[in-house]
């Protein structure tokens, strides 16, 4: 995404070193999960047809054919085909949450 | 609706991270203008990347959603300075302009993406040229690998170093190799360096010239990155046709294909990442909570706290004549 390419970018120009920006990238993680469950309140609702699902390591991935989104404020997102990849809720971002 | 708080949101995590991760960039020795620099990267590319209106809404008179062409990138730094720390952004240049010519060019207003791009690459170059001085007398194995060297004279890190010293001792080995007749025991290590001679000579005679004219020359940052990502980036194309190829007859059963390719297509582009509270199943009905999650659809970023999805499930669903 657009961190990890700017983290390439000065990676390869010897800006910085790619430990730092592991660390930047720890840090983006745990940031997004903290901004997400402290900001984000918003529900949504998913309808679709179940293409693929599996469970592998406690991630679930589903691959799900048109899928509608109905958000919060009634819009209606449509799309071909999703690929969903959700990790186990952990304990740090419930209890964030909670 | 949660399309609309997406650019907060991640603007909040923007700063965040920038926030949480400058005591890191000290730890590390690393300057504060590189910091500001990702963060004025990251920012463009977020925005650049369209998933939600980047109207910031603190200063209303500041960035105008950015237009799909460059230009308008380049014109909405100006701005951004005033809610963001952008002035940082420039402060690169700056320390830059003691050395570099070409931060001037940028102030003039050239075409947003080259001139951002060509900056940075000065800045290896010149760091290049720092890190190379000490490794010049280098071993013959930086002579025997320079072949595989792309032949980039982006001077960047330790990696890049080893072409700089390739190319100063090309031409050197090559002068000399004339002028003295080579005792036996020198025979070998002259005929590993030969081979790369071949090749060497008019590569290193590229970059003898090189040096002096710096960023201008160079191919866009992607183009020389260190040495791996050439590398890797060379065989990328062919990469799918190989590895179907090698996987075809050992692995790839007829369903795994269909998934491949219907992974592959679309699905790439429309992903969502989140957590899950809890999967259901009763018979094929499926019922999962999602929390903490951003939806990537149709170009668009949407966020949610949580979300029931509803899925049925036919167990043909696999078969393409059912899509």
């Amino acid at each position: 995404m657009a961190l990890t390419d700017s983290l390439d970018e000065l990676i390869t120009s010897g800006a910085i070193t790619p430990q730092l920006a592991m660390k930047v990238l720890q840090q983006f993680d745990k940031s997004l999960a903290d901004t997400m469950v402290k900001q984000v309140k918003t529900k949504t609702t998913l309808k679709g047809h179940l293409h693929t699902y599996r469970l592998c390591d406690d991630v679930w991935t589903f691959i799900v054919k048109n899928p509608s989104f109905k958000m919060e404020s009634n819009e209606m997102v449509n799309a071909p085909r999703i690929k969903i990849i959700a990790c186990k809720n952990g304990d740090a971002i419930e209890a964030g949450k909670k | 609706m949660s399309n609309k708080i997406v650019p907060g949101i991640y603007r909040a995590v923007i700063d965040e991270v920038i926030g949480a991760i400058r005591p890191e960039f000290e730890e590390y020795g690393v300057s504060e203008d590189v910091l500001a620099e990702l963060q004025a990267k990251w920012e463009s590319k977020v925005i650049a990347s369209h998933v939600a209106e980047f109207e910031p809404p603190q200063p209303p008179p500041a960035a105008p959603p950015p237009a799909p062409h460059a230009p308008p990138l380049h014109q909405s730094y100006p701005p951004h300075p005033m809610m963001m720390q952008h002035p940082h952004y420039a402060n690169p240049y700056a320390a830059l302009a003691t050395v570099a010519p070409p931060p001037p060019a940028a102030n003039t207003g050239a075409p947003g993406q080259p001139a951002v791009k060509a900056e940075p690459v000065d800045s290896r170059y010149m760091l290049g040229n720092h890190y190379t001085l000490p490794p010049l007398p280098g071993p013959n194995v930086a002579a025997a690998r320079a072949p595989a060297l792309p032949p980039h004279p982006g001077g960047q890190t330790g990696v890049i170093s080893f072409a700089k010293p390739t190319q100063t001792q090309q031409p050197s080995s090559a002068l000399t190799r004339p002028a003295y007749a080579p005792p036996p025991a020198l025979q070998q290590p002259q005929q590993t360096q030969r081979i790369p001679q071949v090749d060497g000579p008019s590569e290193s005679s590229d970059e003898e010239d090189s040096p002096s004219p710096p960023a201008s020359s160079f191919a866009p940052r992607t183009m020389h990155p260190s040495l791996p990502q050439p590398v890797a980036a060379a065989p990328r194309p062919k990469s799918p046709v190989d590895s179907e190829a090698i996987n075809s007859d050992l692995d790839d059963s007829d369903t795994e294909n269909e998934e491949e390719a219907d992974e592959g297509g679309v699905g790439e582009s429309d992903i969502v990442f989140c957590t899950y509270d809890k999967v259901a199943r009763v018979k094929n009905k499926w019922k999962c909570v999602l929390k903490d999650g951003m939806i990537h659809v149709n170009g668009k970023d949407y966020l949610f706290a949580k979300c029931n999805g509803e899925f049925e499930c036919h167990p043909q669903s696999s078969v393409p004549l059912h899509d």
